[in-house]
């Protein structure tokens, strides 16, 4: 492994923006803060980036995360300067950037399809955007070693990209928009060509890039996991609004609404009467008469609400207990490490469960009756 | 998986026992290439033995090269054909990328504006110039009443016409071929680009244009070889100093004295052509005639050496991109980025608007109340078309050329269809070369392969028949129906066929059921394709046809050289309404063969 490339960052010729902080700190940062305000994209009566606010802090990861159409590419997009806004502004460190064309951005980016230059080989690939921005040719020749070395690409300096693999070009995309040390770096759903265990692999990977280079990173997915496990903070967005944004733990435990807790992770959704309120806990009722209490930071104290169980939260059992309901198991599907059993409350609702695979457990048979709970700190209500 | 790559096998390895031989899709070729060996090989042949049945084999190429006239006429040909190739490229690799960066409506007009003119006969466009620039055209009226001119010249009839002329009419030819190699890029290369710092110039010069280099290639190359074949266009708008080399082979073709020097006119001009497309094929592979897909391996090696960047070794073409290149890219990068944008748009419209205006100018005029070319006409009325419509000449020349469009786009696609099967279900060693074969009549000059045809119809006796029109006709037919064929069954999916034969069907059960319907809208394009070649077709007939059987194009031609009245616009107008219909008919066949070829 090379010596980090944040300490490179002085010696470049091009008007690479160094670090403000001295490099005495473990990680410098040397990325942008970034500001949307008001953000809006149209296309005819279509808002496909609807009055979006979002702070991004400097050498910040995150996500937008979100299904299709719901505007995280065409935010994205905007930040790029491909498309230009309908209203509202992008600030970068302060500064607006609306009439800075793509090219004067500074900024790297990462494509879903690779998009390397299929007439050039990896390493001129690598060295377009320092040729593009100047550098002369012994730093841009040693900047592009070290950053090859960086993304484990040594071996394959003088290939073309058909000759390799899809996780080797995509490394070779990263290393393109990394090679200037940009402030940021906007990756569009660069992993979703690529099969599971590459794409575990490179998620891991570009974490690690993130701590080295220190640069603010907008990354782009429609996959949970992926937002999950890579991000510092999650953005979910839906019909052009961003729904939430948080750490990735407070959107799984806490989800805002029903479409975050449904998208994010699995989830069982349970409607519930309020029957009491003390303090903090709630006292709930299903439709099966199923009472059980949940922790609400809301205020509300009366009608009906939605409740969140997440399937690994819900204990089971084969004897009734003073807190249990009964449910007649519909599936069971042994996964490996866990068993996912899907049941049938009283009343008709649906419930999925999630557990580890024990000595002690045997997967149940369909038909079965189990009795299932869940203690107060394992809901959520939703308003 | 094991089941899905064996389904292919057993076809391929079937043909053991005679019975399952001569079921073999691959004799489906043999009609077309027998076709295609008497009435065009032949024929090519014998125009070789001729040339060389001189005292000495060399008597004649040795006048060829001795006399100034012609000498001098092939270096003019020459010129004049580089010319027309490099103006097309210019104007039309703008045009076809604001075709690739336009959507919906717009993409939709300017494609059409493009396809339009390319399936409008030579003869009609050549005279829609004429029309535009003649002494009482728009031009001239409009250069004297904004006072640049103060009275009407002639625009006509020097080099000058002869470029623009042929340049407009190569330029659909140059747009769609370089097109569809533009088409085929990944829009975030340019993207990609832009995000890596390069200004839309840099973009330009170090992706999109060694990528698409190969369709540059294919393009100035078509283009070219059509142009060293021109004779309508230079005979129509070209002055006496304007001689290109086809229009000396007509010319003395009218004097039966010349034999044998004749047909040596004609091989040079066939050597030249087919030495471009050797050199051409053995770059772009010989695909590029019909369009087809270039193998990318070769397309890859050609361009790597353009991009300079990295190599280790500080070569002077290094040192100059270090000192020169780079620099100079960057700084276009400072240029604001519409600047690109409107390049293309500029260049595109004005492609577009050189196309499209000269039509629209002759489809007005034919409903002119003058009795005489001008231009914006006087008044309105319809009396150019009771005339075309009341003349016997005209209807006659009319059926006379439906008659003998219908034969040769019957015998087309009934031996195009054969062979595209063959071709792509078939299974024959030297497919490639078959289909070179089948193809090839796109590139030979119209003019030479008339003048060996003359020889075998005078041979048979056909000169003048409607059936040896139509077979002629036909061999210039049956690559466009081969082409659109193969590209149509290339789309079905073989495991729809193998479905319904496990489920009972007999081979031509299947071809019923199944194959041909799946092809049908292409069946119906070639077809109508077929119908336009031999109804347009002008050169071939110039050579086969007599007295007796005048074709539309033929009366055309001979009224565009004595009289150039608006019933020749009224003419002009029905073809343009003809072609404007099968191609509204076949625009659905038209958008997936593209995306199949």
């Amino acid at each position: 492994m090379a010596e980090p490339l944040a300490l490179r960052v002085g010696d470049s010729a091009a008007g690479v923006p160094a670090s403000q902080s001295g490099g005495a700190s473990e990680r410098q940062v040397i990325g942008s803060r970034i500001a949307v305000r008001d953000a809006e994209k149209r296309y005819g009566q279509f808002h496909a980036v609807n009055r979006i606010n979002l702070d991004i802090e400097p050498g910040e990861f995150i996500t937008l995360l979100g299904p299709s159409g719901s505007g995280k590419t065409t935010l994205l997009n905007l930040l790029a300067g491909f498309q230009s806004l309908d209203g509202g502004e992008i600030l970068v460190d302060g500064r607006p950037v609306h009439n800075v064309p793509t090219h004067k951005r500074g900024f790297g980016m990462v494509f879903q399809s690779y998009a390397l230059f299929p007439n050039m080989t990896v390493t001129q690939n690598v060295a377009f955007p320092l040729r593009m921005a100047g550098v002369d040719r012994a730093t841009t020749e040693r900047r592009v070693a070290e950053t090859l070395e960086i993304m484990r690409l040594s071996d394959h300096a003088n290939k073309s990209p058909s000759e390799m693999s899809g996780g080797q070009q995509q490394r070779v995309a990263i290393a393109r928009a990394i090679v200037m040390r940009p402030k940021v770096v906007l990756m569009d759903e660069p992993l979703s060509a690529l099969d599971r265990r590459l794409r575990e692999s490179i998620q891991i990977e570009i974490r690690d890039l993130h701590q080295t280079i220190g640069s603010t990173i907008l990354f782009v997915t429609h996959d949970q996991g992926e937002a999950l496990t890579m991000s510092d903070r999650i953005a979910v967005l839906d019909a052009g609004r961003i729904v939430q944004i948080g750490r990735p733990l407070d959107i799984y435990r806490h989800p805002s609404n029903r479409f975050v807790a449904s998208f994010v992770g699995e989830s069982n959704l349970i409607e519930a009467e309020i029957m009491q309120k003390r303090g903090t806990t709630v006292t709930l009722k299903n439709r099966a008469g199923y009472v059980f209490d949940a922790e609400s930071r809301d205020a509300i104290d009366v009608g009906r609400v939605t409740v969140l169980v997440r399937p690994e939260r819900i204990a089971i059992a084969n004897e009734p207990t003073a807190s249990s309901t009964p449910v007649i198991v519909t599936s069971a599907i042994f996964l490996g490490e866990i068993l996912r059993i899907e049941a049938q409350m009283e009343g008709g609702d649906t419930l999925l469960i999630r557990c580890t695979d024990t000595a002690r457990r045997p997967l149940p048979d369909i038909g079965d009756r189990l009795h299932v709970s869940w203690g107060p700190e394992d809901c959520w209500v939703l308003t | 998986m094991t089941t899905i790559s064996l389904s292919d096998e057993p076809r391929h390895q079937a043909s053991s026992s005679l019975a399952m031989k001569l079921k073999n899709p691959a004799l489906l070729l043999l009609p077309a290439v027998a076709f295609l060996s008497f009435i065009y090989l032949l024929p090519l042949l014998d125009l070789i033995r001729i040339s060389i049945s001189g005292p000495s084999w060399l008597t004649y190429f040795q006048r060829v090269f001795a006399v100034p006239l012609y000498w001098e006429s092939l270096v003019r040909t020459m010129q004049i054909s580089v010319t027309v190739a490099f103006l097309c490229l210019l104007f039309g690799y703008p045009t076809a990328l604001l075709i690739h960066r336009t959507r919906g409506i717009t993409h939709a007009l300017i494609a059409t504006a493009i396809v339009l003119p390319y399936f409008i006969a030579i003869l009609i466009r050549t005279y829609a110039w004429m029309v535009l620039l003649g002494r009482n055209g728009p031009v001239n009226k409009f250069l004297v009443s904004i006072g640049i001119l103060s009275e009407p010249v002639q625009l006509l009839f020097h080099r000058g016409t002869v470029l623009l002329g042929m340049t407009a009419v190569l330029l659909p030819l140059m747009v769609l071929t370089i097109y569809s190699s533009v088409s085929r890029l990944d829009p975030a290369l340019t993207r990609a680009g832009l995000a890596s710092g390069a200004g839309p110039l840099a973009i330009f010069w170090r992706v999109l244009l060694p990528l698409t280099l190969p369709g540059i290639g294919a393009g100035f190359l078509l283009v070219f070889v059509a142009a060293i074949g021109f004779f309508i266009t230079p005979t129509l708008l070209g002055g006496p100093g304007d001689q290109m080399f086809a229009m000396h082979i007509t010319q003395q073709a009218d004097s039966v004295t010349s034999e044998g020097f004749l047909q040596a006119l004609g091989v040079v001009l066939l050597l030249i052509t087919l030495a471009v497309v050797a050199v051409a094929g053995r770059f772009l592979g010989l695909e590029f005639i019909w369009g087809g897909r270039k193998l990318t391996e070769t397309a890859v090696t050609h361009v790597a050496p353009v991009a300079v960047s990295g190599t280790p070794s500080r070569s002077f073409g290094s040192k100059f991109a270090d000192m020169i290149g780079w620099p100079l890219l960057r700084l276009f990068g400072m240029l604001p980025a519409s600047c690109g944008t409107w390049t293309v748009r500029l260049m595109g419209g004005l492609v577009v608007a050189v196309l499209i205006l000269p039509i629209i100018v002759v489809m007005i005029i034919s409903f002119s109340s003058a009795s005489y070319l001008t231009f914006p006409p006087p008044g309105f009325s319809l009396r150019w078309y009771e005339q075309f419509f009341s003349d016997s000449n005209w209807m006659r020349a009319f059926w006379t050329s439906a008659l003998i469009a219908t034969v040769s786009a019957i015998i087309a696609v009934g031996l195009g269809t054969c062979a595209a099967l063959g071709i792509v279900r078939g299974n024959v060693r030297g497919k490639s070369a078959i289909m070179l074969l089948l193809v090839s009549p796109i590139i030979v000059p119209p003019v030479v392969l008339g003048l060996s045809l003359y020889t075998l119809f005078l041979k048979f006796d056909l000169v003048g028949s409607v059936f040896g029109l139509a077979a002629a006709h036909a061999i210039g037919g049956l690559p466009i129906v081969v082409v659109i064929l193969s590209a149509a069954l290339q789309g079905v999916d073989s495991r729809l066929e193998q479905a319904a034969s496990v489920h009972g069907a007999s081979s031509l059960t299947v071809l019923r059921l199944v194959t041909l319907p799946a092809i049908a809208p292409g069946l119906a394009a070639a077809t109508f394709f077929a119908f336009l070649h031999s109804f347009d077709e002008l050169v071939l007939t110039l050579f086969l046809s007599s007295a007796q059987l005048k074709t539309l194009p033929l009366m055309l031609w001979g009224d565009i050289n004595y009289r150039l009245n608006p019933v020749l616009a009224v003419v002009s107008t029905l073809e343009v309404l003809l072609v404007v219909g099968g191609l509204f008919l076949a625009r659905p066949v038209l958008a997936t063969s593209q995306k199949a070829t």
